[in-house]
């Protein structure tokens, strides 16, 4: 078995020999604290440990062999007396890998709060949702849940786990820093390594251990949630213990009774001759959300069957991040019991025009279209059809039980419905394309 | 190694090569300056060549990294000079030294004590150059020349407030030196911001932080470039964030503006406000001429979302030829931008927007600027949970 695992080591020693060093302490994690970032392959640690200094110049060596650590990201922060204690550079010795020397010049001696800030990978979070329609499908339950995974190579025990919501600009992947050595690279650079997925090595034995070993807290803890910058933060209460391996689920939120409209969208550019539906609501108090942004993940949907709240599983769909306010609508894909066909039931030419030589330059189509739409379901449905033309040289006639009519572009309208249980509607438009010459 | 030396010493130069080799080590790498004493007649160069004397110690010596792509090493040493001419061997084994770039300075007698030559000698790393002196000198030297495969990273750190206003910048120089050669001790400069006197050794990578700025005021900018980002977010998979950057003038009002910036990788930081950072992004500055701006895009914005689609596309002004074809046309287009805003804070929008050809502006919702003769920016700004709508009506002219 590989040894992962992050070492300090606090030297006092004036030769640059690196390999005779004279170990002094080894100062334990105070605290540490982990953001982990969804849309990147990044976490932010910050460790408290109380350092022991000596007057003079102090060496404090960081080591981070087969550990998924960007050592460029590397930082020490002296928390206290930051007047009398300088840092003066950070070395990272030749031909040495996973390793790192602070050299520190301080002014008094004794313990001395600092903070060792780097950037891992390894560590992910997802936002995960579980959606329960009620029978008659008018409300919603939504459980939103934060699963966090450790494959980082090192145990993190009793961490403060933050969870940040966001896209982030990242110029290089943690995990291709976490294996290039020298850490900086070298002047006239070979390219990056692609990284290696690590494995877990922790035994069920040891997280078990470590399970024990953390303080109990609430059953069902909190997670405390804000705006910064761009972003959203979500704090979870007390600590978190995960071993490398492992992957913990929280629950974020739960609401019952959400209102919710079935949706069904019949678009030939997006979907083909499928009906999809949807589920809409709103991420906002209307809706007895808006609390916060929904982060993207999946979503898996069921359905209460009978009044014994026996489930049926109706489909999952990836989210997109849903902001306050925004309206959200999930795809649950294709259906069969709403049908919407269209078809083309006349074509007639006309006002053809004709150059100098008697050629034709341009004319006009007319188009009769019929489209039936059928609710073959025991409950209401919302529908929305559009319809996409070749150019934007058209007028059209609506003509039956279109419903809302909305031109949405220049080339594409749309017909909104509401359809009752087990009804058929139906309806007519006549487009009249222009071509050639038609359309100046 | 100096020639006469390895000629000298060769078995036993190879034994330690072989031992070192076994070891895995690298062989020692150096640059060596032999000072070969006494009068020397340029007919018998070669042989006089062979007479080792002394190995003069470096002085003081400073890595200049002033230069993007070059570095430049200067060093003090002490040569004990003999009256008449004498001749210096500067060479070098496992560093890689442009030989046209080595200079010398006389520095204590610049009068009296001259160069009178400098040769290569054919198929070696080394140069000779011809000293002459007037009188047995301790003449101290500096030599300059460029090394390979030393040179420096500029990173930067910018910790912003909770409110995006200002951020307390830092910036390190990272050392990195492969160049073969170790330096017992050199001054490390950069053109500006705090030098350093440090040990480096060959493959050694030292990061030292050389700048540091508190409170330079930064502007948040949020761009929709309708050149590149997609028009219907609806439709796209995922979602459409719009980037985000960070604006910090180089100028006096920031504490800067004293020279330019140098380039490299920048990780910003904010404050949460409770006593912890997060980790906003990071982007890749640009050299930043003192007076301009260092723009960095951290990521991007997944609350402001933009949508813009062409409500109206005709073809009006036709004019025709004589058998009735087309040649000359106008159009008549609208564009409509819907931006909305579902954070609790107002956002500055810029808007960029592409026309091409020869056109004229009928009419707009927002003011613009015109960057070049085609593109238009527009800066919205939106109040919070709001929502606003950017019209825009113009004629395309002369369309063929």
């Amino acid at each position: 078995m590989k040894i992962k695992t992050i070492i300090l080591f606090l030297v006092f020693c004036y030769a640059i020999t690196y390999a005779k060093i004279d170990l002094v302490t080894l100062p334990e994690r105070d605290k540490v604290q982990l953001t982990i970032y969804n849309s990147a392959d990044l976490t932010f640690v910050r460790e408290s440990r109380t350092l022991t200094m000596k007057k003079g110049e102090n060496k404090l060596q960081f080591s981070w062999a087969n550990t998924l650590i960007d050592p460029t990201s590397l930082e020490l922060l002296v928390l206290k007396d930051a007047d009398k204690i300088t840092v003066t550079d950070l070395v990272f010795p030749p031909r040495i890998t996973g390793l790192g020397v602070w050299n520190i010049i301080s002014k008094i001696s004794g313990k001395v709060p600092c903070e060792i800030n780097y950037f891992t990978s390894g560590i992910s979070w997802q936002a995960y949702y579980l959606a329960t329609l009620s029978q008659d499908e008018k409300t919603m339950k939504l459980e939103g849940y934060v699963k966090v995974s450790n494959r980082s190579g090192e145990d993190y025990e009793n961490a403060q786990v933050r969870l940040i919501v966001g896209k982030i600009n990242l110029l290089d992947e943690i995990a291709n820093l976490a294996k290039r050595y020298p850490p900086h690279g070298r002047p006239e650079e070979p390219p990056i390594p692609k990284p290696v997925p690590m494995e877990a090595t922790v035994s069920y034995d040891r997280v078990k251990e470590l399970i024990k070993a953390a303080p109990a807290g609430r059953i069902i803890k909190q997670i405390e949630k804000e705006g910064l910058s761009e972003y959203f933060l979500y704090t979870i209460e007390g600590t978190e213990t995960i071993p490398d391996g492992w992957t913990k689920r929280l629950l974020s939120f739960s609401q019952d009774k959400i209102p919710v409209i079935n949706l069904y969208k019949y678009d030939e550019s997006r979907f083909g001759k499928n009906v999809v539906r949807f589920l809409y609501f709103k991420n906002a108090k209307s809706h007895l959300l808006g609390k916060e942004p929904l982060p993207d993940g999946l979503i898996k949907v069921f359905k209460i069957a009978d009044k014994n709240e026996r489930l049926s599983y109706i489909g999952q769909d990836n989210t997109k991040y849903i902001p306050v306010d925004q309206e959200v609508e999930l795809n649950l894909g294709p259906v069969k019991d709403i049908k919407i066909e269209p078809k083309k039931m006349n074509i007639k030419t006309l006002n053809y025009v004709f150059d100098g030589k008697g050629n034709i330059t341009g004319w006009d189509e007319e188009q009769t279209w019929t489209v039936k739409v059928s609710n073959y379901r025991k409950i209401p449905a919302k529908i929305e059809i559009t319809r996409t033309f070749p150019h934007q040289y058209w007028t059209i006639e609506n003509k039956g039980d279109f419903g809302e009519y909305k031109q949405m572009d220049i080339r594409n309208v749309r017909y909104v419905m509401e359809v009752g249980p087990e009804t058929t509607k139906q309806f007519t438009y006549k487009i009249t394309l222009r071509w050639g010459t038609r359309q100046f | 190694m100096i020639l006469r030396f390895r000629e000298l010493f060769d078995d036993f130069f190879c034994l330690i090569f072989e031992i070192k080799t076994n070891a895995e080590v690298f062989m020692k790498k150096m640059i060596i300056l032999t000072i070969i004493a006494g009068i020397v007649l340029w007919s018998n160069f070669s042989f006089a060549r062979t007479k080792f004397v002394a190995l003069p110690e470096r002085a003081e010596t400073i890595i200049r990294l002033d230069n993007p792509d070059f570095t430049l090493v200067e060093e003090e040493r002490s040569l004990p000079l003999q009256k008449g001419t004498n001749q210096v061997d500067f060479s070098w084994a496992g560093v890689n030294i442009d030989p046209d770039s080595i200079r010398i300075k006389i520095l204590d007698h610049p009068e009296q004590v001259k160069l009178v030559s400098v040769s290569y000698p054919p198929g070696e790393n080394a140069l000779v150059w011809q000293i002459y002196s007037p009188e047995a000198f301790e003449e101290k030297i500096r030599i300059s020349y460029l090394l390979k495969n030393i040179d420096r990273l500029i990173t930067y750190k910018a910790v912003a407030d909770k409110n995006e206003t200002k951020v307390n910048l830092q910036s390190y120089l990272v050392l990195r030196n492969f160049s073969g050669e170790d330096f017992s001790m050199a001054k490390i400069l950069l053109d500006y911001g705090e030098t350093f006197e440090k040990a480096v050794a060959h493959e050694e990578t030292r990061q030292m932080l050389f700048l540091t700025k508190d409170g330079v005021p930064i502007e948040k900018k949020l761009t929709f470039d309708a050149r590149k980002l997609p028009w219907d977010p609806e439709k796209v998979q995922g979602n459409v964030g719009i980037p985000v950057t960070y604006e910090i003038k180089n100028e006096k009002n920031s504490g800067l503006g004293e020279f330019g910036l140098w380039g490299g990788k920048a990780r910003v930081f904010q404050d949460d406000g409770k006593g912890s950072t997060i980790f906003l992004g990071e982007d890749n500055a640009n050299y930043t001429p003192a007076g301009e701006k260092m723009s960095l895009y951290i990521g991007d914005s997944r609350d402001i979302v933009v949508s813009q689609k062409k409500i109206k596309d005709i073809r009006i002004n036709v004019r025709r030829n004589s058998d009735g074809a087309v040649v000359l046309y106008d159009t008549d287009e609208v564009i409509q931008v819907e931006i909305e805003n579902f954070k609790e804070l107002p956002a500055n929008l810029t808007l960029i927007q592409e026309i091409p050809g020869e056109w004229d502006m009928e009419e707009t919702s927002h003011q613009y600027e015109k960057e070049d003769a085609n593109i238009l920016k527009f800066n919205i700004n939106i109040k919070p949970k709001a929502k606003e709508t950017v019209t825009f009506h113009y004629h395309r002219r002369n369309v063929r």
